[in-house]
C-alpha cells in the first residue's frame, strides 16, 4: 500500500465509511504512535468532529504540548493550523492568541506532565481566568516521550523507569485542580468511550469560557508492558493480569473507570486508583476574559 | 481620525517623560497592540503605564502569572498579526530565554525591553549594571543572532524603540531594547514627533505576499538571505504548522541543520551595514578613542570635551546597536589608534572582548569598569590623560 494523499472526491454517507474517509483528511498517513496507543483513536476522533461541525481551521488554531501526542499534529485536519508550543506553555501561548484575536478559539493538546507538571502554573491561571478555549488533557499516567519515567499522574503502585520499585507519590487529579482553579466545563473520559468524548468536545466547542476534558489514554509500551494491572498490590494476594498489548490496556481502563453517578455512593479507598469519567461541572454564567477586557477596552477608550 | 487613532499619539511637543514611559509612549506610536509582563523592579513603570493605555487604543495588556507566560503569550499574540512586547529585567530575562530560543527559531518578530538591574542573582534590584549584555546576545539555548539597540536619553528612548519595532518586523529576529535602572527611571524633556513624521517612520505589520515562502531563505542565484514578511494565523498566510525543528522557507523539517543554523545568523550579520547605527564624536583627528554604549557614553562625550580643552586628540565612538556588533567599522576606526578606552557599566568588559577582537595587537584596550554606579567624566579623563602621556 502507498502511503501519501488518496482524497476522495465526495464525502462518503456511511458512518463506518466515514471513519477511513478521515484518515484521508489527516494528510499523513504515517503515524509515529506505537501499537496499542491512544493517540490515533484522539486523533480520529478530533478529525471527525472538526469534519461534522464543519469548523473554520482559521478561527480554531490548535496549540500542541510537547509530548507522545506532539506527534498528533500529522494527523488533524490537514487544513487546522498547528503551532507546537514549547513543554508546558501552551496555555500561555493560547491566552496570547486569543487576547490578540478574540474571534479565535484556541484548541490546546496538552499531556498529563506538560499541563500538571511543568506548566501547572499556567493551565492553573488559564482556568482562572476562564479564557475561551479547550483544553484537551491526555491522562496516559506516564512520561512516555523520554522513555516511561513517574509522572505527575502516575498510579499508586506502578513501575516506572524513575520509579523501578513502586509509586509512592500522591497522583493529581486535573479535573480537581481545573474545577478548584475556576475552569467552567470539565469532564473527563476515556478513549475506551469514543462517544462521550465526541459529546464532550461538541460541547466544549459551544461553551463560552475555558473547558478542560481530561482524557485517560493507554500506554503500552511504557505502561502495560511493565506493569500488571494489580499495580503492585501482588503482595496483597491480588493476581494481576498483563496489560501488554491495546486491547488489554482498553480492558484495563474500562475496568478502572467509575462513571460519575456511580462514584458518589462509593468511598474515597474504593475510589483509589480509579479514573472517575462525566461531566464534573458546566457553568456558563460566568464572565469570560476576552469579553469582560473587551469591556474595559470600552470603559478606556470613551473615558475621560 | 477615529478617537483610537487621536489616542495612539501624544501631542507633538516637550513632554517631561520618564524612561519607561517615553519607551511605552514610542511602542504605541510604534502600533504596540499586545502586551504581556510581570512586574519587576525596575521595569515595572511599563507595564503600569501600559495598563493604562493600551486599552484605550484597542490593544491588550496582560499581567500574565510568570515571566515564561509572558513571552508565551507574546509570541501567541505575535503569530496571529498583532505587534508585541514584553519587558522586564534580568532575572525575567533567564526565565524567558527558553522562549526567546524558540521565537528565534520560528522568527517571530517581537521586542523585548530589559531593564538591566544589578545580579547575579536578585542583587540590588534599583542599581543599574550592564550585566545582561552578554547574555542577550546569546539569549537561549542554541545559535541564532540578536538585535540589541542601546539608548542613552529618554529621547533616544522615544525615537529607537520605533526603529526597534520596525527591525523585529524586517528582520524577524528578537530585538532587545537594553535600558537600564537609572535609563528608566530617569525623568527627561522628551520632544515628541508629530503623527505625520512618526508614521512615516513605522513599518505595519502587512500580510505577506507569497503563499509559500514564509521563513528566510538563501537566494541561491544571488547568494542574498531572503526574509519574507512573517505569516499570520487565521490567514492563509501560514504554514499548516510551527515546529521548531530545522525547517525550510515552508516551515517543514528539514534535514540540513547547518544550513538553516546559517540562514538564521546570515541574515543579520549580511545586513549589518543597515541595522548596525553607530555614532561618531570628534574622531576625524582622534589618537585615543573611546568607544562605549548606553550610559557611560554620556559621560565620554563630557570627558573628551575636556580632553580637548587641553589639547588631546580624543574622540568617541559609540555603539547604538550592541549586537550585531559592527566589527568592520570598529576595525577601521581603532585601526590607527594609538589606544582604545572602553568604560563600561560592569566588571567583565563584555564589549571591551569584542573591541580586543578586533584592535591590533599592539594597541592597548583599556577597560574602565563600574558596577552600580556612574562614570564620572573625570574617571574617563583620567585613563585619557595617563594613555595620552
Amino acid at each position: 500500500m502507498s502511503i501519501g494523499r488518496m482524497l476522495p472526491n465526495e464525502k462518503p454517507e456511511h458512518p463506518y465509511v466515514l471513519a477511513s474517509y478521515a484518515g484521508s483528511l489527516f494528510g499523513n498517513f504515517a503515524t509515529r504512535f506505537c501499537s496499542g496507543c491512544g493517540y490515533g483513536i484522539i486523533g480520529q476522533l478530533y478529525t471527525r468532529v472538526f469534519e461534522d461541525l464543519k469548523l473554520d481551521p482559521k478561527l480554531y488554531p490548535t496549540i500542541i504540548g510537547i509530548g507522545c501526542y506532539s506527534q498528533i499534529l500529522l494527523i488533524v485536519p490537514a487544513k487546522s493550523q498547528k503551532i507546537l508550543a514549547l513543554h508546558g506553555r501552551a496555555p500561555a501561548v493560547a491566552t496570547g492568541m486569543k487576547m490578540a484575536n478574540p474571534k479565535m478559539k484556541p484548541i490546546i493538546f496538552s499531556g498529563d506532565g506538560d499541563c500538571l507538571g511543568i506548566g501547572g502554573n499556567h493551565f492553573i491561571h488559564l482556568c482562572r481566568r476562564n479564557l475561551d478555549c479547550i483544553v484537551l488533557l491526555f491522562n496516559n499516567s506516564i512520561y512516555a516521550m523520554t522513555g516511561g519515567q513517574g509522572a505527575p499522574t502516575t498510579l499508586y503502585g506502578a513501575k516506572s523507569t524513575t520509579t523501578p520499585y513502586k509509586m509512592f507519590e500522591n497522583r493529581s487529579d486535573g479535573v480537581k485542580l481545573a474545577i478548584a482553579a475556576g475552569a467552567t466545563y470539565v469532564a473527563r473520559t476515556t478513549v475506551a468511550h469514543p462517544r462521550t468524548f465526541i459529546k464532550y468536545f461538541k460541547k466544549a466547542l459551544k461553551h463560552k469560557g475555558t473547558s478542560v476534558i481530561e482524557i485517560v489514554t493507554p500506554c503500552v509500551t511504557y505502561f502495560g508492558r511493565k506493569n500488571l494491572d494489580s499495580l503492585g498490590a501482588e503482595y496483597l494476594g491480588v493476581k494481576g493480569e498483563k496489560m501488554d498489548t491495546g486491547g488489554k490496556m482498553i480492558d484495563w481502563i474500562k475496568r478502572n473507570t467509575v462513571r460519575i453517578n456511580q462514584a458518589k455512593f462509593m468511598s474515597e479507598e474504593e475510589l483509589f486508583n480509579k479514573y472517575v469519567i462525566g461531566e464534573f461541572k458546566y457553568d456558563p454564567s460566568k464572565p469570560e476574559y476576552s469579553e469582560e477586557y473587551a469591556k474595559i477596552q470600552k470603559i478606556a477608550m470613551e473615558g475621560k | 481620525m477615529s478617537r483610537v487613532e487621536e489616542k495612539r499619539f501624544l501631542k507633538p511637543g516637550r513632554h517631561l517623560l520618564m524612561g519607561n514611559v517615553a519607551m511605552s509612549e514610542a511602542a504605541i506610536a510604534a502600533g504596540l497592540r499586545f502586551f504581556g509582563g510581570y512586574p519587576i523592579t525596575p521595569s515595572t513603570e511599563v507595564i503600569e503605564h501600559l495598563a493604562y493605555r493600551l486599552p484605550q487604543v484597542g490593544g491588550v495588556c496582560m499581567q500574565m502569572e510568570d515571566e515564561l507566560a509572558s513571552i508565551n503569550a507574546v509570541i501567541g499574540a505575535s503569530l496571529v498579526g498583532v505587534k508585541a512586547m514584553t519587558a522586564t529585567s534580568g532575572p525575567g530575562l533567564s526565565l524567558m530565554a527558553e522562549t526567546i530560543s524558540m521565537a528565534a527559531n520560528l522568527e517571530v518578530p517581537f521586542v523585548f525591553c530589559d531593564v538591566q538591574r544589578n545580579g547575579p542573582g536578585t542583587g540590588f534590584v534599583t542599581e543599574p549594571h550592564h550585566n545582561d549584555v552578554g547574555f542577550m546576545r546569546f539569549c537561549g539555548n542554541g545559535e541564532f543572532q540578536v538585535i540589541t539597540i542601546a539608548p542613552i536619553n529618554c529621547q533616544e528612548l522615544f525615537d529607537l524603540t520605533i526603529t526597534a519595532f520596525n527591525y523585529a518586523e524586517l528582520y524577524r529576529a528578537p530585538t532587545f531594547i537594553m535600558s537600564d535602572a537609572y535609563l528608566g527611571h530617569l525623568h527627561e524633556i522628551v520632544e515628541i514627533p508629530s503623527k505625520e513624521e512618526i508614521l512615516e517612520r513605522v513599518i505595519e505589520r502587512e500580510l505577506p505576499d507569497d503563499f509559500v515562502k514564509k521563513f528566510s531563505y538563501k537566494d541561491e542565484t544571488t547568494g542574498e538571505y531572503v526574509i519574507p514578511k512573517p505569516p499570520v494565523m487565521g490567514t492563509d498566510y501560514c504554514p499548516g504548522m510551527f515546529l521548531h525543528q530545522p525547517h525550510n522557507y515552508e516551515g517543514l523539517p528539514t534535514p540540513k541543520p547547518m544550513q538553516f543554523i546559517e540562514t538564521l545568523i546570515e541574515k543579520i550579520n549580511s545586513r549589518k551595514d543597515e541595522i548596525c547605527m553607530t555614532e561618531e564624536y570628534k574622531l576625524d583627528d582622534a589618537e585615543i578613542i573611546v568607544i562605549g554604549y548606553g550610559l557611560p557614553v554620556r559621560a565620554s562625550y563630557r570627558a573628551v570635551d575636556m580632553a580637548r580643552e587641553e589639547g588631546i586628540k580624543v574622540g568617541v565612538f559609540r555603539l547604538i546597536t550592541v549586537w550585531p556588533f559592527p566589527d568592520e567599522r570598529v576595525k577601521k576606526i581603532v585601526k590607527n589608534a594609538r589606544a582604545v578606552i572602553v568604560p563600561e557599566l560592569n566588571y567583565t568588559g563584555m564589549i571591551a572582548e569584542q573591541v580586543e577582537r578586533v584592535t591590533p595587537l599592539e594597541t592597548p584596550v583599556i577597560k574602565i569598569p563600574k558596577v552600580c554606579e556612574f562614570h564620572h567624566p573625570n574617571d574617563i579623563l583620567k585613563k585619557i590623560k595617563e594613555v595620552a602621556k
